[in-house]
C-alpha cells in the first residue's frame, strides 16, 4: 500500500508540474508531465482531464475525447470531463467541423508525403483558417512553406503555433531555421549582445549621447539654416495644408449658405412668376372682356350707342336715320331683359310700320322732285324689310331715271322673279321693257 | 538544414473522431501501481 500511496504522490507532483506549465502555455511540457502523472496513477482524473484539454487546444479533438471518455469511465461522479463532453455534444456542428478538419489534414499529409505539395498547402490553409488552433496543421504548413523557401509565410504559421504552445519543440526548431534564412537570427543576436553588454553605472558616470558634438560657429549657422528649412517645410507640408483646408471648408460653407439663399430666391421667384402669369392671364381676360364691352362696332357699348341713336332718331322723326341705324345695328350682346324688350318693340315697329312709312315718305319726296332723298328713304325701307317689292320697284325706277340701267334692271328682275304675285310685277316688266 | 522529405515522413495522421471508440478500447491504462501489484503478486506466488 505504501507503493500505491507513493505512486499517487508522484502522480500528483507531475500533475502539479503539468498544471504550472499549462498555465504559462508550455503545453508540450505540460502534456509530458501529465502523461507521466497518468503512468504513475491512472486514476489521476485531473491530470487526464487537463491532458484532454491540452489536446483540444492543439486541435486534436479526437485525442481529447479519448482522454475525457476514459476519465469519465474511471470516475463517473463529480468529474469535469462530463462538463467537457457535454459542451462538445451541445454543439454537434462544431464537432463535425473539427472532424472534417482532421480528415482534411490527413489528406493534406498524404498529398505532402506523395509529392503534391501545392494541393497539400491549399488544404492546410483551409484547415488552419477553419481551426486556427490546429497546431499539427500549422506545423506541416510551415514545413511546406520552408520547402518552397517561403520563410515569411512559414514564420507566420510558426508564430501562431508558439502563441498556442510556446515550447513546441518542432515549432521552435523550424523557427530557428526560418530566422536564419530571414536574417532575424542575426538581428536578435545583436539585440541580445546589446542587452547584456551593459555594466552597472557608478555615481559619477556621465552619459554622453553618441550624437553629441561641440558646437562651432559654422555648425551653429548650419543648424539654424537646417532649422529654418525644416520650419518652412513644416509650414508648407503641415500648417499650410491644414490652413488651406480650413479656408476651403469656410469657403464651402459660405458657398453652401449662398446657394441656399439663391435657392430660396429662385423658389420665391418661381412663386412670384407663377402669380404674375396667373394675374397677367386674368388681366388679359379682363381686358378682352372690357374691349368687348367698350371698343369696336361689335361691343356692348356700341350696341347701346346704336340703340340710343335709333331712339334719338325716333324722337326727332328722322325715320331714315333710324331705319339705317336699326339695320346696321346688332343687339345680341345686350342681356338686360328691359332693354331687349325695347329693342324688340322697335324691331316690330320697324318691320310692321316704319318700312311702309319710309316708302310713303319717299314717294312724297319723289313727287316733290327730291329724287336723291327719296332714294335714301327707299333704301332705308329695304334695309328694314328687304322683301318689299314696292320699295324694290321704286328703287329700280329711280336707278332707271338716273340712267343706271344695270342696277335698275337688277331691281326689276328681282321684283319679277321673286315676287310673281306682286301687283308691281307688271309695272316692273314694263319698266324693264319685256 | 533540415531534410525536408525526412521531416515530412515524421508527421503522423491525426486521430479521427470516428476512431475514438477504437482508440479507447485499445488504450493501455496500466499504471505503475498495476505493475507493482503484478510484481508483488508474482513474488508471492514464487
Amino acid at each position: 500500500m505504501d507503493y500505491a500511496r507513493r505512486n499517487q504522490q508522484i502522480a500528483n507532483s507531475f500533475y502539479n508540474l503539468g498544471l504550472e506549465k499549462s498555465r504559462i502555455r508550455d503545453l508540450s511540457g505540460a502534456a509530458q508531465c501529465l502523461k507521466k502523472s497518468l503512468h504513475f496513477n491512472k486514476y489521476q482524473t485531473d491530470a487526464r482531464n487537463l491532458l484532454g484539454l491540452i489536446y483540444y487546444e492543439n486541435g486534436e479533438v479526437a485525442d481529447a475525447l479519448v482522454q475525457w471518455v476514459i476519465s469519465l469511465n474511471l470516475q463517473p461522479e463529480d468529474n469535469l470531463a462530463d462538463h467537457y463532453l457535454d459542451e462538445i455534444q451541445r454543439k454537434p456542428g462544431q464537432l463535425e467541423r473539427e472532424s472534417q478538419n482532421v480528415k482534411t489534414f490527413n489528406q493534406a499529409l498524404w498529398h505532402a508525403q506523395n509529392g503534391s505539395d501545392d494541393l497539400a498547402i491549399l488544404q492546410l490553409a483551409r484547415v488552419v483558417e477553419s481551426n486556427p488552433h490546429f497546431v499539427k496543421a500549422h506545423l506541416l504548413l510551415a514545413l511546406l512553406y520552408m520547402g518552397r523557401e517561403d520563410y515569411n509565410k512559414a514564420g507566420r504559421s510558426l508564430y501562431k503555433i508558439l502563441q498556442i504552445d510556446k515550447s513546441n519543440q518542432k515549432a521552435l526548431y523550424y523557427m530557428s531555421i526560418v530566422k536564419q534564412n530571414t536574417g532575424r537570427a542575426d538581428a536578435e543576436k545583436r539585440k541580445m549582445v546589446k542587452a547584456f553588454s551593459h555594466r552597472k553605472m557608478e555615481d559619477d558616470d556621465v552619459i554622453i549621447p553618441n550624437t553629441y558634438k561641440e558646437s562651432t560657429g559654422l555648425s551653429t549657422i548650419l543648424h539654424i539654416i537646417i532649422g529654418l528649412i525644416l520650419g518652412i517645410a513644416a509650414f508648407y507640408f503641415l500648417i499650410l495644408p491644414a490652413r488651406t483646408k480650413a479656408l476651403n471648408n469656410e469657403r464651402n460653407q459660405e458657398v453652401i449658405a449662398y446657394s441656399q439663399k439663391l435657392n430660396n430666391a429662385n423658389q420665391q421667384y418661381d412663386i412670384l412668376k407663377t402669380d404674375y402669369d396667373r394675374l397677367d392671364a386674368q388681366a388679359k381676360e379682363v381686358q378682352a372682356r372690357l374691349d368687348e364691352l367698350t371698343t369696336g362696332n361689335t361691343s356692348i357699348m356700341a350696341q347701346y350707342q346704336g340703340l340710343i341713336w335709333i331712339l334719338q332718331n325716333y324722337r326727332t322723326g328722322d325715320l331714315v336715320a333710324a331705319a339705317k341705324a336699326f339695320a346696321d345695328a346688332s343687339f345680341d350682346l345686350i342681356e338686360d331683359e328691359n332693354i331687349k324688350a325695347i329693342v324688340e318693340s322697335i324691331r316690330q315697329d320697324m318691320t310692321a310700320n316704319i318700312y311702309q312709312n319710309l316708302v310713303d315718305r319717299g314717294l312724297t319726296l319723289w313727287n316733290a322732285g327730291n329724287k336723291t332723298e327719296a332714294m335714301d328713304y327707299f333704301q332705308a325701307s329695304l334695309t328694314i324689310k328687304p322683301d318689299n317689292p314696292e320699295a324694290l320697284f321704286y328703287v329700280g325706277r329711280l336707278y332707271q331715271d338716273a340712267g343706271d340701267m344695270d342696277n335698275a334692271n337688277t331691281m326689276f328682275d328681282k321684283v319679277v322673279n321673286e315676287f310673281p304675285d306682286s301687283p308691281y310685277v307688271e309695272r316692273a316688266r314694263n319698266a324693264r321693257g319685256y | 538544414m533540415i531534410d525536408f522529405e525526412e521531416e515530412i515522413e515524421r508527421f503522423k495522421p491525426s486521430l479521427d473522431v470516428e476512431q475514438v471508440e477504437d482508440a479507447i478500447v485499445k488504450s493501455d491504462l496500466t499504471d505503475m501501481t498495476d505493475i507493482m501489484m503484478e510484481l508483488i503478486k508474482e513474488r508471492g506466488e514464487k
